[in-house]
């Protein structure tokens, strides 16, 4: 039974994850009132939504971005909260978060001009990793092994031409071997773990990974569970790679997708996620 | 059940829930469920850049 209690979801399409939050709620007795990013309004005043919390998962950083901001001026709490989506979603800021709070991380050089862009890769080194800001799943992803291919890569991207395409986020390429490591924090805790096989060197399970349990082990909990407070805490997947120094944090991700690691693990990650989000709205 | 927009096929309604994006059996265009009652589909929204985790 519903005690007046309501959760908003807020979503850009209904994936299996979205379904399994869905039915999470339901089977916890919880109301869910469903918020479409791509229909919302927000006003400055009387709140456009009504809802104790709202859960992020717009697949948009853009929308995430400003929608959490209207959520918390009408004082609704989300998860995550701005600040967190804000600092996650945005390598820059994640990575200058990840070294500010001594997370070992991939060597990394922000450049903001197809000019300094260069410079930056000559100073990583060959072959250097150039990532968009924002977005995930692989795109826009370069493996830079030369020169050459750094001109013709930071010349593509100027090209795109909006201004975010000539701020350039070069990263070493850690020799590792053929899989990377996510752990899933909810809260304090670290509820599951996987490795991610791949052939290509982006092990993306959107891109067809292969995917595996991991036991929680000491260090790799630990690094997660401090890389996740770094961000300010919440739903959050962190991504770590073994490197020939231990592991480092490359990416910590504000809105994961976690259908891999429920098949990987069986961890009923959308109860976790939906009972950790009901508790931020009662607090 | 209804027709993919794409390729004409008939996509079944068993278990969709509104919003819900799903792959046509036949052709493979995702799709998402714009009404169940009746029920009724349109191609999902196109991946945007800032989209991700």
């Amino acid at each position: 039974m519903s005690d007046g209690f309501r959760l908003g979801l807020f979503y850009t399409i209904v994936r299996p994850e979205e379904k399994a939050i869905l039915g999470a709620a339901e089977s916890r007795g919880l109301a869910v009132v469903r918020i479409d990013d791509a229909e919302v309004t927000f006003g400055l005043e009387a709140p456009s939504v009504r809802a104790d919390v709202v859960l992020n998962r717009s697949v948009s950083h853009t929308r995430s971005l400003y929608a959490t901001r209207c959520f918390a001026h009408y004082g609704i709490p989300t998860v995550n909260a701005p600040d967190v989506v804000e600092v996650a979603g945005d390598k820059i800021l994640a990575s200058l978060r990840l070294a500010e709070r001594g997370v070992p991380t991939p060597r990394t050089e922000i450049a903001l001009s197809p000019e300094a862009a260069l410079k930056a890769v000559e100073r990583i080194g060959y072959p250097a990793v150039l990532k968009p800001a924002v977005g995930s799943w692989g795109r826009l992803m370069a493996k830079v092994r030369s020169p050459e291919e750094a001109e013709q890569i930071v010349e593509h991207k100027t090209a795109l031409g909006a201004p975010i395409h000539s701020v350039f986020y070069v990263q070493e390429f850690v020799p590792k071997p053929d899989r990377d490591l996510r752990v899933f924090v909810v809260g304090d805790r670290a509820i599951a773990a996987m490795a991610r096989r791949s052939a290509d060197w982006r092990t993306n399970a959107a891109r067809g990974a292969s995917t595996e349990p991991l036991p929680l082990s000491g260090e790799l909990e630990g690094l997660a569970l401090r890389a996740a407070a770094a961000m300010g805490g919440g739903v959050l997947a962190v991504d770590l790679m073994e490197g020939p120094n231990g592991l480092v944090v490359h990416e910590v991700n504000p809105t994961p997708e976690f259908k891999a690691l429920h098949a990987a693990t069986g961890v009923d990650i959308a109860g976790a996620i939906v009972e950790y989000t009901a508790g931020v709205g009662r607090r | 059940m209804t027709e993919c927009p794409e390729c004409a096929a008939s996509v079944e309604s068993t278990d969709k829930i509104l919003g819900e994006v799903f792959a046509c059996p036949d052709c493979g265009t995702e799709l998402e469920v714009l009404a169940t009652e009746p029920f009724a589909v349109q191609p999902a929204p196109k991946e945007a850049e800032d989209w991700g985790e």
